[in-house]
């Protein structure tokens, strides 16, 4: 499903015009941009959590010289689902 | 993760920066996690724009083993989301220093965004300083020749402490009060105008300037003070050697002076000196002799070789004492011992054999206070060896 899908999706259920929903939309995902660079979560209520979790450093073996290199941590943008979700869609 | 956005503070967001009302973005909201379930189960995929992709991405079922059975079991496949972000958002999440040291440590967690602010402002001090530094020669110059162009060599003097106190304050403070401030003492001690800029720069770097000289005036003196004693010291200690040595001679000498007519310059000189005559000057010596007698009677008893060892490569006077005598610090005997060999205890040649003497349990007692103190001596006559 893409963008647009969605947003005629959300209009139908929600009874917006699809233009507003599209404007809010590309609000929240600037809302959600914003906190993310501040480095906080971002709380979807009935989905989950959008989250940045670091991926420690690690050392990595050159498989030929055998040169050690370490591969320094780095954050990721991750997504925990909500149990409740989760468990919905094991068997979808 | 410390914070986070909750839903309610997000639907508020949401309201007030889409000029919505806060009911309206609710509902949005809440058809948005709807459609976003069902989208998720009827496509396994539902893309939003801006932000990224969620997945539903099926897991293989697996083969496992029940521990405490040991049979073997098969974990059935299922379905798990995951939230792809796009590009653009992964870029920014990357980015971010602060989470990572987060994650390590909380506690520290404010700090990054600090440190790069600081580090900032450190290479614009740095910058700055180096550039004040840079012109310092140049604007010493200019202080030194205003002096000869002006007949009065006051207003360099008046000019030091007034504008120091000016100059301090100058970059914390906005610049404007700095021509205020600086223009009223001016006037009154300097008359040219032109002098107005040039003594402005120079201030800072004077105050430098004296701060460094008289550290570097400090720190010469210390060392020709530290040069001079060690100096007078090895001077001292050489003399005392040469007055101690011809001594044992000079009573044979007294004896049977005519005897020997070969010596060396040193004992006749001294056999000059004694029997001209003053006594006291020979009490004197026999003083130094009562002394000396502690060391060179130790001295002596070299003779006793516990074994005579090559030097190698990376060893030590301090290791072969610590073999041979069980303690390091009688590392001086060794020295002593070996003095026509060594000459820098402390950078032996390799292959030079040195000499062990055996101590006796005088010298190795630590207790004892003579025995030390004459160590201690030979450590300092080592020690000063080492840096010839």
């Amino acid at each position: 499903m893409l963008t647009k899908d969605l947003i005629g999706l959300i209009a139908e259920a929600s009874g917006l015009s699809k233009k507003d929903a599209e404007q809010l939309l590309s609000t929240m995902n600037a809302i959600v941009r914003e906190y993310l660079m501040a480095g906080k979560a971002i709380q979807l209520q009935g989905l989950g959590v959008l989250e940045i979790k670091e991926r420690a450093s690690r050392v990595i073996v050159h498989p030929r010289t055998g040169e050690r290199t370490t591969i320094p941590s780095k954050n990721q943008l991750v997504f925990r689902p909500v149990a409740n979700m989760k468990d919905e869609l094991k068997n979808a | 993760m410390a914070e986070k956005l909750s839903w309610t503070e997000l639907r508020k967001a949401l309201a007030t920066r889409a000029g919505v009302s806060e009911k309206t973005a609710g509902v949005f909201l809440s058809a948005l996690t709807a459609q976003l379930t069902e989208g998720l189960r009827g496509d396994k995929q539902v893309k939003i724009n801006g932000l990224g992709t969620f997945k539903l991405q099926a897991v293989a079922p697996r083969k496992s083993v029940n521990v405490s059975t040991g049979e073997e079991i098969v974990i059935e496949g299922y379905n798990k989301v995951v939230f792809s972000p796009e590009a653009g958002v992964k870029e920014l999440v990357e980015k971010q220093p602060t989470v990572s040291s987060m994650a390590t440590d909380p506690i520290e967690g404010d700090f990054p965004v600090d440190p790069i602010k600081k580090l900032g402002e450190q290479a614009d001090e740095i910058v700055g300083l180096l550039a004040d530094l840079g012109q310092d020669p140049n604007k010493a110059e200019k202080v030194e020749e205003e002096p000869v162009t002006t007949p009065e060599p006051e207003p360099v003097v008046v000019e030091e402490p007034e504008p120091v106190i000016v100059a301090e304050p100058e970059p914390v403070v906005v610049e404007e009060p700095e021509p205020v401030v600086v223009a009223e003492p001016e006037p009154v001690v300097v008359a040219e105008p032109i002098k107005e800029e040039k003594p402005k720069e120079p201030k800072k770097p004077k105050k430098y300037h004296f701060v460094r000289d008289l550290l570097i005036c400090v720190v010469v003196l210390l060392l020709l003070l530290v040069g001079g004693y060690f100096l007078i010291r090895n001077k001292l200690s050489g003399w005392l050697e040469s007055l101690m040595q011809p001594q044992p001679q000079q009573t044979e000498q007294v004896e049977e002076a005519v005897v020997e007519p070969v010596e060396t310059e040193e004992p006749a000189s001294l056999e000059s000196l004694i029997p001209e005559g003053e006594i006291p000057q020979k009490q004197i010596l026999d003083e130094f002799m009562a002394i000396s007698n502690d060391t060179e009677m130790e001295e002596a008893p070299y003779s006793d070789l516990i074994t005579t060892e090559e030097m190698h490569e990376g060893s030590r006077l301090t290791w072969m004492a610590k073999r041979f005598y069980g303690d390091k610090r009688f590392w001086p005997y060794l020295y002593d011992a070996n003095r026509d060999r060594i000459v820098n205890p402390s950078n032996i040649e390799v292959g030079t054999p040195i000499r062990v003497p055996r101590l006796t349990q005088e010298q190795m007692d630590t207790t004892n206070h003579a025995s030390m103190e004459v160590l201690d001596k030979l450590r300092i006559e080592a020690e000063a060896a080492c840096k010839k």
